[in-house]
């Protein structure tokens, strides 16, 4: 066809060329298309960036935590062996405050100076001699967080060059300050005292631990609702009701009931399981209940889809060698379903986690510094957490939301991680 | 040749309605035990229809309704006192497309005597499932690899499994909707020649839409057309000297 004098003649040729202006004109067209989604997908990549960049730097403070260290004695007689808990740590730990700082006198510094650590070193101290009582009478070596303003101090949060009116340290606090840096009792190990510590009133003792065990507890009540009830429901709707006009209303509802606002479910909670039923407030086990109204339309529908992908033939293939229908579902369809329905049901357990509102309705955002043994007792979930700390005003406090919601953000990513990996891992044709 | 064998199945009558749409207008027909009967005919002409009353498999189906009687050995099988469960497995069922268990070949075969409690697992199971393969001729093709899953065969092998699966239940009757419309040539031949080998036991009905396959393995045939049951006859007979002109276009390739 390059060859010219085999070509077609000149007027086609022409016509050729107008075609060529034309298919010049779609081209751009497309390729503007093609510009505009590019551009929109940076845009929303960027506005992910910065948020998660956000987050992160915010969050960066909280990931260390500023200990000090004191060695105090406990001396022999000062604690009843017998009854360790009894014994007067504040005062043993005070005594070796005052070995360093000997000039401190006044009660007004005394105070300026508790006011750099935080009350936490007398419960460790008691904690060390009641795990181990043969520390009676010797030096004990232990190391707590310092206070709020300490931690700020060293981390550079608070600025020292600043006028003294315009900080929350004073300039003796300072000096302290620099003489325990000076005598190396100041670190800054990795803080795993945000993930292992209850709540707490200070920032530098807080931790996530009651959230954390509370949204366990939650998310388990409403795995064990949710799911048998979802499958038995879609099962049901998909393999056994009848196609009549009230199953096409239900089928609707549960659709319409996936896109209710989570709030009107925390209200449902609210009147019925606390006010109705008189469950415990802010329990784990009622956050589970209305968890689970929210994640069953997900499930129902997740199954449902799950169960119509499993091909026909399986179904005529049990069913020709005699099984029923019952075992048919059970013993094939069900089965190949599964990997499906454990998708949809980790997403609906993702969604579950984050979900603050209704949470916040059924009371989950007390202030509670015990994690709950049990899902009867009152507990905040990771979301009603971080909702907490976000109103606090402690300075110490604004990191750590954030590294709240990295640790949220990452247990939702790890979720929907596994769900993606299910998802293609028992991905099957047939 | 078809005077020595009493009629195994007896249908009388049989109409089917998918909703308003009448798809079958009173069948009636007999057929033979021992042998192969082959249902031939245009397609959309009421072939796997007819064939899914024979096991009930119709019921499944929410619009489908039928009328008439079908008896099997003489006793009404669209009696209320009777279980389509068990009858099912009294008359097995191959599909148009191979459909094994996404499972192991073994447990392919074994699912159905497990649910019919006809062996408990253990060497009794090894038995019906090594029977069962070796009168599907499958045995010697899988017989190192029965923990393998039965849909990693290929498609003739998936197909003769499916008749392994459909015999361990130790039926009656088999009933083939177009067994190997799905599987190449020589795969064909192989299920060809099993069905030729399993007209000793079962009594075989098994719809076709080749003519030769017809002719090749089947002793009786019948033809539809248009949801009527045209003629039935020795299929020899039929394929030279057909009664009914519809027939003889059909044959011929007028139509279908
Ligand atoms: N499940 C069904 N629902 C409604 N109509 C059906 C169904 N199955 C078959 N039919 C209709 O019944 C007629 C016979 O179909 P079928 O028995 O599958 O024909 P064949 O197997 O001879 O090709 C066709 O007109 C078809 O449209
Ligand atoms: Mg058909």
């Amino acid at each position: 066809m390059s060859d010219t004098t085999h070509g077609p003649d000149r007027k086609e040729r022409n016509a050729w060329f107008e075609a060529d202006a034309r298919l010049k004109r779609r081209h751009l067209a497309d390729k503007r298309l093609r510009a505009y989604g590019i551009a929109a997908i940076v845009f929303a990549l960027g506005m992910l960036a910065t948020l998660v960049g956000t987050i992160l730097i915010t969050a960066a403070p909280a990931v260390t935590q500023t200990m000090v260290t004191f060695e105090v004695e406990v001396p022999e007689g000062s604690v009843d062996p017998a009854n360790p808990s009894g014994g007067s740590y504040q005062t043993m730990l005070n005594a070796s405050i005052a070995r360093i700082f000997p000039d401190v006198d006044t009660p007004r510094e005394l105070r300026e100076l508790r006011q750099l650590f935080s009350n936490g070193g007398q419960y460790q101290l008691r904690d060390k001699i009641l795990a181990d009582p043969s520390l009676i009478g010797k030096t004990v070596s232990i190391s707590f967080p310092m206070s709020d303003i300490g931690d700020q101090l060293h981390k550079g949060v608070i600025d020292r060059n600043l006028p003294p009116d315009f900080r929350r340290v004073n300039d003796t606090q300072i000096a302290w300050y620099d003489v325990l840096v000076e005598r190396g009792q100041i670190s800054s190990p990795l803080n795993w005292g945000l993930l292992f510590n209850a709540d707490s009133r200070f920032p530098e003792l807080a931790g996530l631990r009651g959230a954390l065990v509370g949204s366990f507890f939650a998310l388990l009540v409403c795995f064990l609702v949710s799911f048998p009830v979802g499958i038995a429901a879609a099962v049901y709707l998909e393999e056994f009701a009848p196609k009549n006009r009230l199953t096409d209303l239900i089928e609707v509802n549960i659709n319409n009931l996936a896109a209710v606002p989570s709030i009107v479910f925390g209200l449902l909670g609210l009147a019925v399981f606390l006010n109705f039923f008189g469950m415990p407030r802010s329990a784990p086990i009622v956050g589970g209940l209305v968890l689970s109204l929210m994640t069953l339309p997900t499930i129902i529908i997740a199954t449902r889809a799950a169960l119509k992908a499993v091909p026909p033939s399986i179904r005529e293939a049990a069913i020709g060698v005699g099984a029923s229908k019952m075992q048919t579902v059970g013993h094939h369809v069900l089965p190949l379903a599964m990997p499906g329905i454990l998708t949809g049901t980790i997403i609906g357990l993702a969604q579950a986690l984050g979900e603050t509102a209704p949470l916040l309705l059924i009371g989950m955002n007390a202030f509670i510094t015990a994690a709950p043994d049990s899902m009867f007792n009152p507990s905040t979930a990771l979301p009603t957490q971080i909702y907490i700390w976000a109103d606090s005003p402690e300075r110490g406090f604004t990191s750590r939301t954030s590294a709240a919601i990295i640790v949220l953000l990452g247990f939702l990513v790890c979720m929907n991680a596994i769900a993606i990996y299910m998802r293609k891992r028992f991905e099957r044709r047939w | 040749m078809s005077a020595g064998h009493e009629a195994k199945i007896s249908a009388a009558g049989v109409s089917v309605f998918y909703g308003e749409k009448q798809a079958l207008f009173d069948v009636s027909i007999d057929i033979p035990a021992r042998q192969v009967m082959a249902f031939i005919g245009p397609s959309g002409c009421g072939k796997s229809t007819f064939l899914r009353c024979i096991n009930r498999m119709n019921d499944t189906i929410d619009i489908c309704r039928v009328t008439g009687t079908i008896a099997i050995d003489g006793a009404d099988i669209y009696d209320p006192k009777i279980d389509p469960v068990l009858l099912r497995a009294r008359v097995g069922m191959v599909f148009q497309k191979p459909n094994p268990f996404p499972k192991s070949i073994y447990d392919n075969i074994a699912y159905g005597p497990r649910i019919h409690g006809v062996a408990k697992a253990g060497s009794q199971m090894d038995e019906i499932v090594e029977t069962s393969l070796r009168r599907a001729g499958l045995w010697n093709e899988v017989k190192d690899r029965l923990r393998e899953p039965g849909t990693g065969l290929s498609g003739g092998q998936q197909q003769r499994l499916c008749i392994a699966r459909a015999i361990a239940v130790n039926p009656d009757v088999i009933l083939m909707d177009e067994p190997c419309s799905a599987l190449d040539p020589i795969a064909t031949a192989k299920v060809e020649e099993l069905i030729d080998e399993l007209r000793e036991r079962y009594t075989i009905v098994i719809v076709t839409h080749s003519m030769q396959q017809a002719a090749r393995v089947s002793q009786k045939a019948a033809f539809f057309h248009l949801g009527n049951l045209i003629e039935v006859d020795d299929t020899e007979r039929m394929f030279t000297n057909p009664r009914d002109q519809r027939t003889q276009d059909y044959i011929t390739g007028r139509f279908g």
